[in-house]
């Protein structure tokens, strides 16, 4: 049905007094391409705080610390000699800042019960600056 | 399911000729983004869901490729990184 015309030019629409300055030209929205250029779109860098919460989570804190190994901890968690009645033997490793991190959020530091876990938590609780596992207590509760 | 981009005041951006840098500030993170991203986070100013995002887009810019799988592959990196919530 098409009939080419070959004598019919369409060239009456071209400008030919260049006013128009590419107005006409149908390239007047951007082009988009939603289809990633190889890798994904989005590169996420984190900030520095972030990296250390990981650090954070491995770090140590010794019950009690190294200049009072073998002392006992009463349940507020005061350093009492071993032996002492009422009182706990100490945990026999350092717990993760991670562990101590679940135990604050109310579970049980590991191979503990309830008594042992109330003891060394109230003693980690009081830990002083300059003492071992404080730095590492204290990072714990920094906001993220 | 709905998307919808962070508040204008939680998202600090700077242009960095071919990618937009973003700084998100309630996670503290910085992103570095390709377009279509900073095009479809301002589509998403207001929640839609995924065919309309597609519809709006169409709207206003010539897409080269107008698929919604590919689309769908932006929104989950999106998701992902936390640039922009479903609801």
């Amino acid at each position: 049905m098409t009939d080419p015309n070959p004598s019919d030019d369409p060239r009456i629409e071209t400008p030919t007094d260049g006013d128009a300055d590419g107005a006409g030209v149908p390239t007047r929205r951007r082009l988009l391409q939603l289809g990633a250029i190889g890798a994904g779109a989005v590169v996420s860098i984190r900030p520095a705080l972030a990296q250390s919460v990981g650090s954070v989570l491995v770090c140590n804190i010794p019950v009690p610390d190294l200049g009072h190994a073998g002392s006992f901890i009463d349940a507020n968690g005061a350093l009492v000699p071993a032996g002492t009645k009422g009182a706990v033997a100490p945990p026999g490793r350092p717990f993760k800042g991670e562990e101590v991190k679940r135990a604050m959020a109310g579970y049980r530091l590991p191979g503990t019960n309830y008594e042992s876990n109330r003891a060394y938590m109230n003693y980690i609780r009081r830990l002083q600056r300059g003492q071992g596992g404080f730095t590492c207590f204290a990072s714990l509760q920094m906001p993220r | 399911m709905r998307y919808r981009a962070p508040a204008t005041d939680a998202l600090i951006a700077t242009d960095l000729d071919t990618l937009t840098a973003l700084f998100h500030r309630p996670s503290g993170i910085t992103h570095l983004v390709a377009s279509p991203v900073p095009e479809i986070l301002a589509a998403l100013a207001e929640p839609m869901t995924r065919d309309q995002l597609l519809a709006a887009l169409a709207r206003d810019y010539d897409l080269t490729d107008p698929d919604p799988r590919a689309l769908a592959q932006r929104l989950d990196e999106l998701v992902a990184s936390g640039l922009v919530a479903t609801s």
